[in-house]
């Protein structure tokens, strides 16, 4: 029996399927973030004694069944071609209006519907009221009152459903037959529904706080959501959270496990006493030290990510939105481009897939190009090394890497505007914010542990078997034998990497090893750390004497052989140019362009070159009041870049200047 | 003796990783080991893709576009 979730956005409908389901699917207090659907066998314990397997399908919020957004024809295309056993309609409680709407579409389509009430836990606190009993009447099917979070009423929704196959729906309110294509037609329709829902609401719903009045969580958005105050606020919480998870928490813990793993190394490395040179240097500081200098960082960025899931689960991230909203608007982005931005904080590749809910072919692709510059979590280890290394683990590092990050997506967006000639035009980013809460640990804590968990997989699979390539790479030569001690320079790795790093030079960093980490970064950028802990022999990032990650920072940093400036433009180049190869197949998907996809790994390229350059140079300035080396040609590269944008605008804006020409020639002869 | 339990060892450990690697991506992750894999599978674009295409279709609306 497939059942099928369907719902506005932000019900909790994956909250209720994972909850039934024992899925742990992506959920948010923000609409948009189920953008596919997803289907699971719905878990004995609330199957409702039904003798067959019953199928959960969730589906994307909608709130019509006439699509608006591409994610709502997914839902309605389901529902209504797919033929599910029957629909449990997840209604926001708070929100009973609005949602019932869609309530009473589905109701029409002659599928059993279940309502579940969700979020009665919200209308028990605000001192609302609905009638459970007389709602199901006015419906004409089970209403059940459900919360979530904490599976309450979710067996009875089940039960209810499973004894519903194969019984019809009669709809309370039937749509007139009109044409759909006629929009006053629709509209028209669409105000007799509102009306009729309304009419329902106002029999069963006692609110005691009117949604006209002043609450106290509105006052908090006065300050939060202000414009000035708003982006104040926002810097600071993202400044403690790194300085929380990657100056104090996260080194604290990261130096146990470093203790661990150094002393697992020591015991293989025992172990291989008696083998040959290449095999300990293979598994010993190839495999062990390279995966173990990755994992090292690990609890940085489980941290990180549990102080990031309590701010999205306490609300404050939706209102992040709404201030961003405005300030994205101005440079020719969507408002609902800050979903796919903050989505990549944790990974690009559903960050840039979020892009697929915008409309505007135009924004969309701009968003899905430009959602990388926001760093991602593999490359938080790369952060906090460099961090650490060179800056002894201050958090302004990580707050410098993300607040640059996001002007490099306003510079990079009004340059898309300038090559595309997109005038302004007025869109709306509507937004539902949800209430404020109390976050839940535990919720924070599963969505730590699947970060880690996925961080701990890639690090033992894609970063292993590089780690051992880039080892292998090292210690041969072209004619397959070993290189000798210090005759690094000569190795199959360095010969392939030198012809990067003379690239490299005007950005301070044109040795092998560092073109090296840059390459195998593109595959994962964890593996910026882990080939850097192999080229120059090292996995002690973190010092187990000082019980910080400034420890051995002296040692290490003399090693890497960069002053600060170069290592801070080190840092940008690998942040900013473009992404891993799987987040590019995913651009490459959403930009359904290959003009646009080039475009886009070339504005990556140019912009993560440029800055590190600017970076490299300015800092040599400032620091020892000399230009830094391969100043010129590091200069002629970037006019060059300049001067390709300024041509590629000026080719854009005649083709669109001569296409408006012929328009309105065209016009003037029908005329 | 030694050098071959070492040798051992390696494969078991890269063959096991890069089996890994394998099987994930036949099922259609895109980036190994990732909570959201399922989500992000090229199924999933195809099923939107699919689901564009006929929202398109049957209301004549160019919504999704």
């Amino acid at each position: 029996m497939r059942i099928a979730f369907a719902g506005n956005p932000n019900s909790g409908k994956t909250t209720m399927y994972n909850a039934l389901t024992g899925k742990s699917e992506h959920v948010g207090n923000w609409a948009g973030v189920t953008i596919g659907k997803k289907e699971s066998p719905i878990k004995k314990e609330f199957s409702g004694g039904a003798s067959e397997e019953l199928i959960a399908v969730d589906l994307p919020g909608a709130y019509s069944m006439s699509p608006f957004t591409p994610e709502e024809s997914i839902t309605s295309g389901f529902v209504r071609n797919e033929n599910p056993d029957a629909i449990i309609n997840i209604v926001d409680a708070t929100n009973l209006s609005r949602s019932l709407f869609f309530t009473t579409q589905l109701l029409e389509l002659g599928i059993p519907v279940v309502v579940a009430l969700n979020k009665s836990d919200v209308n028990e606190k605000q001192g609302t009221k609905i009638d459970v009993k007389l709602l199901e009447e006015k419906l004409g099917c089970p209403v059940i009152e459900t919360v979530s979070t904490s599976s309450r009423g979710l067996r009875e929704v089940m039960e209810k459903t499973a004894a519903l196959k194969g019984k019809g729906q009669k709809a309370p309110y039937m749509q007139a037959d009109i044409d759909m294509t006629d929009k006053n037609a629709v509209d028209a329709e669409d105000r007799k529904r509102f009306a009729f829902v309304n009419s329902i609401v106002n029999d069963v719903e006692t609110r005691k706080i009117l949604t006209k009045d002043t609450t106290k969580q509105d006052k908090v958005d006065r300050i939060l959501t202000n414009k000035v105050a708003g982006i104040i606020i926002f810097a600071a919480v993202m400044w403690a959270v790194f300085w929380i998870s990657q100056s104090k928490i996260g080194p604290l813990i990261a130096d146990w496990l470093v203790g661990w793993i150094e002393t697992f190394q020591g015991w293989v490395a025992g172990l291989l006493e008696n083998s040959s040179p290449f095999l300990q240097a293979l598994l010993a500081d190839g495999i062990v030290g390279g995966v173990g200098a990755v994992v090292g960082f690990l609890p940085l960025v489980m941290v990180m990510y549990f102080l990031i899931a309590l701010l999205e689960d306490c609300g404050y991230m939706a209102r992040v939105s709404v201030v961003m909203d405005p300030i994205f608007k101005r440079v020719g982005l969507s408002g609902k481009s800050i979903i796919p931005f903050i989505i990549t904080t944790g990974c690009g590749i559903p960050g840039i897939m979020a892009s697929r809910t915008i409309r505007d072919e135009r924004e969309r692709r701009a968003t899905a190009m430009l959602a990388t510059f926001m760093p991602c979590g593999a490359k938080i280890p790369v952060i906090a090394l460099f961090a650490a290394v060179f800056f002894g683990g201050a958090s302004w590092v990580s707050f410098v890497a993300y607040f640059a990050g996001i002007a490099l997506i306003f510079l990079g967006a009004l340059l898309i505007k300038q090559i595309t000639g997109h005038k302004y035009r007025k869109s709306f980013f509507i937004m539902e914010l949800p209430e404020y809460k109390i976050p839940s640990l535990k919720r924070a804590a599963f969505s730590m542990l699947g970060r880690a968990k996925a961080y701990i997989v890639k690090a033992a699979t894609i970063i292993l078997v590089c780690n051992a390539v880039v080892q292998i790479m090292q210690s041969f030569n072209w004619q397959l034998q070993l290189v000798e001690e210090g005759m690094e320079d000569t190795s199959i790795l360095a010969t392939i990497a030198t012809p990067f790093a003379v690239l490299l030079i005007p950005l301070g960093f044109g040795v092998w090893q560092m073109a090296a980490a840059a390459i195998t970064g593109f595959i994962a950028k964890e593996n910026v750390v882990g080939t850097l802990a192999v080229v120059y022999g090292l996995s002690a990032f973190i010092d187990t004497d000082e019980l910080a990650l400034t420890g051995g920072a002296g040692e290490v940093a003399t090693t890497f052989g960069l002053t600060s400036a170069a290592a801070l433009a080190c840092l940008m180049f690998n942040l900013y140019t473009p992404p891993c190869f799987a987040a590019i197949g995913a651009m490459n998907s959403e930009l359904g362009s290959k003009k646009w996809l080039w475009g886009g790994i070339g504005l990556q390229l140019a912009t993560g070159y440029t800055v590190a350059f600017l970076v490299y140079q300015v800092g040599t300035i400032i620091t020892t009041g000399s230009l830094g080396s391969g100043f010129l040609p590091g200069l002629i590269a970037v006019l060059a870049m300049a001067a390709i944008v300024v041509m590629v605008t000026i080719r854009s804006n005649r083709k669109l200047a001569a296409e408006y020409g012929a328009i309105h020639s065209k016009g003037g002869v029908t005329a | 003796m030694s050098n071959v339990i070492a040798v051992i060892v390696l494969a078991v450990i890269i063959g096991a990783a890069v089996g890994y690697i394998v099987r994930s991506r036949k099922k259609g992750a895109k980036c190994i080991g990732c909570p959201a894999g399922d989500s992000c599978s090229m199924k999933n674009i195809k099923a939107l893709e699919h689901s564009l295409e006929q929202s398109k279709h049957e209301c004549g609306c160019q919504s999704g576009k």
